[in-house]
């Protein structure tokens, strides 16, 4: 069985946030308010975090895309009351909406803190509302929302070679955030399969995990930069 | 409430003593009683049209996916639209009034919409590709008798709930993960 995962190089990463609009619009997440994103309620299941290193004029801007980490320990799966959000058998951290009773227990569990609330329900001007993606429901208010490896791609990819009798190939299933990265840096397959590159990247001596002291276990890995 | 409690049981002893209007309040609960179920259930499904299954399915030996063309390769097997009709209800077929009327519409190119019998709630990602086309289940394991009725059915004719996806489920050993069916 395959265990997804994604390796994420710091150093090809510019920050230029494709992989954060891919997200968006395939995911269908909703846009915010600007005085409710004050109040720090914006949904962006994939975000690039920035960082300033250095006093001005010598300092640099470092970035990291964060997703959710779909850990293999996963502390929002242990908090759930009524087990809307668990981990399948392919280790990708799922949540179901129509469960999910908002009691928010998860998104505060999060050390990441990628779990998001609806705190209203999501609305769209008119134009855009033929642009929703039907492979993924509409949240509604009241339900915790997050990043979910772009599931439906697989199934779909698992569909489609089901259908033509093939084995299920690496380039088949691909998140959004991947398929946008510019630079490549974001780097997705099955972890423990030697013939996907994550499997080899994540060996690499410039690999980590965030919060890796925590025990949480996250399938998405970092390259360090070199610099 | 003590109050209450007296008039109840006045009133109990009151029919009691008058058979002829026990019968009548027992009736007029059963009015009631059918009146919510009726309005709960809701009053179906009406099509433009009142198309025989039997006759095509049996009589004719058509294919569900001359009509349902979508339905080993796309997530909806599709409705049939008048052009699908007027492959054959160019000229009149049979003798029925409904066949006559099927005719009529193609000749004056008017549109013919059936209405979808079997729906599943929004949270639910079904595709029949994956259950039909792939898995080769068959039209009846999910829908019933549907080939074999006369007329169209105003309700469905098997009552699709998790348990009844999930039975099968176990039964052939698939998968029981939740996002592979929510998300």
């Amino acid at each position: 069985m395959p265990r997804w995962g994604m390796v994420i190089d710091l150093d090809r990463c510019t920050g230029c946030a494709a992989c954060e609009v891919a997200c968006k619009s395939e995911n269908n997440i909703a846009t915010v308010a600007p005085e409710q994103a004050a109040l720090g309620r914006t949904i962006s299941w994939m975000r690039v975090m920035a960082e300033v290193e250095g006093e001005f004029p010598n300092n640099t801007l470092r970035f990291a895309p964060r997703p959710c980490m779909h850990c293999d320990n996963p502390p929002c799966v242990k908090v759930c009351p009524v087990e809307a959000t668990y981990i399948s058998p392919e280790g990708i951290v799922g949540q179901i909406y129509p469960r999910c009773i908002g009691c928010r227990y998860c998104a505060n569990a999060c050390p990441y803190t990628v779990k998001y609330f609806n705190w209203y329900a999501p609305t769209w001007p008119e134009s855009e509302r033929a642009h929703l993606n039907p492979d993924v429901s509409v949240r509604p208010k009241g339900v915790i929302e997050k990043c979910t490896f772009c599931h439906h791609r697989l199934q779909k990819a698992r569909e489609e070679a089901r259908a033509e009798g093939r084995e299920l190939r690496e380039s088949d299933y691909q998140p959004a955030c991947a398929e946008a990265c510019p630079t490549r840096a974001i780097v997705f397959g099955d972890l423990d399969n030697p013939r996907h590159r994550v499997s080899e990247l994540r060996h690499d001596p410039r690999a980590m995990r965030l919060m890796e002291d925590l025990g949480t276990e996250p399938k998405v890995y970092y390259l360090t930069p070199r610099t | 409430m003590g109050m209450r409690v007296a008039w109840l049981r006045r009133r109990v002893a009151q029919v009691r003593a008058r058979p002829g209007e026990f019968g009548i309040v027992a009736a007029a609960l059963l009015v009631v009683s059918g009146a919510i179920v009726a309005v709960a259930q809701g009053p179906g499904v009406a099509q433009p049209i009142a198309f025989n299954h039997r006759k095509h399915t049996q009589d004719l030996q058509l294919d569900c996916e001359l009509c349902h063309s979508y339905v080993r390769t796309g997530a909806h097997p599709g409705l049939p639209s008048l052009e699908t009709c007027a492959m054959c209800h160019q000229a009149t077929q049979g003798t029925t009034r409904e066949a006559a009327r099927v005719t009529e519409l193609v000749a004056q190119g008017r549109p013919l919409t059936f209405e979808k019998l079997f729906r599943l709630p929004p949270h639910v990602f079904y595709t029949h590709r994956r259950h039909v086309g792939i898995g080769r289940l068959e039209c009846r394991n999910c829908h019933g008798n549907i080939a074999l009725t006369t007329r169209p059915p105003a309700r469905p004719l098997v009552k699709i709930r998790m348990g009844f996806c999930l039975d099968c489920h176990r039964r052939s050993g698939q998968t029981r993960d939740c996002i592979a069916c929510h998300r």
